[in-house]
């Protein structure tokens, strides 16, 4: 009997793939944010709600992904900016070869932003990098407050979290309070946005929020893009 | 969900040690798992088990080593030497 050593990752092929994207997406100074949340947490509308406010000027474009449908890129394509779907005919989530092989064609240069909208689930996506800068998990006043417990994957990876459909908080019965304390339980010090895609509460916070995003993006990527010429 | 996948991907990384030792038979895989790996270590060895029985190598064994953080590793692979008469 012979030990043969591995000590590698078991996704490290994907997590190849993403390491070359990010690369590139870095080159070109072009902030990626993968949004993950379960089907039907509103991760569509506020994107839609988010592409609607984007300062004139904003070079961004969606990638979103569905096992199904081109339904939520019809959605999104109503705001001016590219869209594609990715539909995975049936994984659970998006890898980093589906993005590549979406991004094809896509002059990146042009970029300032590219919204990643994964596919409805809180579990798998969680395992696959796809060379993005961060992650945002969307949880919805309508599930659980112990999402972030059932779920910790997610919550730990994310740095932030948006809680959305805020404006039926006072039809359900959640608390958001309760909601904080389990997502800074498994992830002490997740930023936190309470948000409605509907009336646009939070909104604001959340624009800045992006912003400021953007900006440090383009003030890293100027050093990095000089290094590698 | 996505626990064939992931038994698939650690099936193809001990495909590619067999073309390197011929002669042997992997017995046994290890991998580690973290709690906050988004992998559920029941699900992935229904799965891996489903898989082998129509695949080879026969008689693989998957040990799991569960883990705190978000590992999602493979350690080694046990290659047991092929007696051949």
């Amino acid at each position: 009997m012979i030990s043969v050593p591995l000590e590698k990752k078991v996704l490290g092929e994907n997590d190849r793939i993403a390491a070359g994207l990010r690369l590139v997406l870095d080159a070109t100074r072009t902030l990626s944010l993968n949004f993950i949340g379960s089907p039907g947490a509103g991760k569509t509308a506020f994107l839609e709600r988010t592409l609607r406010m984007l300062p004139t000027g904003t070079r961004a474009a969606v990638l979103t992904g569905d096992i199904q449908t081109e339904n939520d890129a019809v959605r999104l394509a109503r705001y001016g900016y590219p869209v594609r779907q990715i539909t995975t005919a049936g994984a659970c989530h998006l890898d980093a070869r589906m993005v590549e092989k979406h991004l094809v064609d896509w002059d990146l240069n042009a970029l300032d932003l590219l919204l990643i909208e994964n596919v409805g689930n809180l579990v798998c996506p969680t395992s696959y990098d796809l060379g993005e800068d961060g992650k945002v998990v969307i949880l919805s006043v309508a599930e659980g407050e112990d999402k972030p417990l059932k779920y910790p994957g997610i919550f730990k990876k994310a740095e932030l979290m948006i809680l959305s459909k805020v404006d039926l908080l006072p039809y359900v019965p959640f608390s958001a309070e309760l909601a904080r304390e389990c997502a800074c339980s498994v992830h002490p010090g997740i930023e936190i946005i309470e948000a409605s895609a509907i009336t646009g509460e939070g909104f604001s916070q959340w624009m800045e929020w992006l912003e400021r995003r953007m900006e440090s993006k383009r003030a890293l990527a100027v050093d990095y893009a000089g290094a590698i010429q | 969900m996505h626990e064939m996948g992931i038994a698939n991907s650690i099936l193809e990384a001990v495909w590619k040690e067999m073309v390197r030792y011929p002669g042997y038979r992997p017995a046994k895989v290890d991998v580690r798992i973290g709690a906050f790996a988004g992998v559920d270590p029941e699900s992935l060895r229904f799965c891996f088990e489903a898989m082998v029985r129509d695949t080879p190598p026969p008689r693989l064994e998957l040990a799991i080593e569960p883990t705190a953080g978000d590992e999602l590793d493979l350690g080694s692979i046990e290659m047991e030497e092929v007696l051949t008469a």
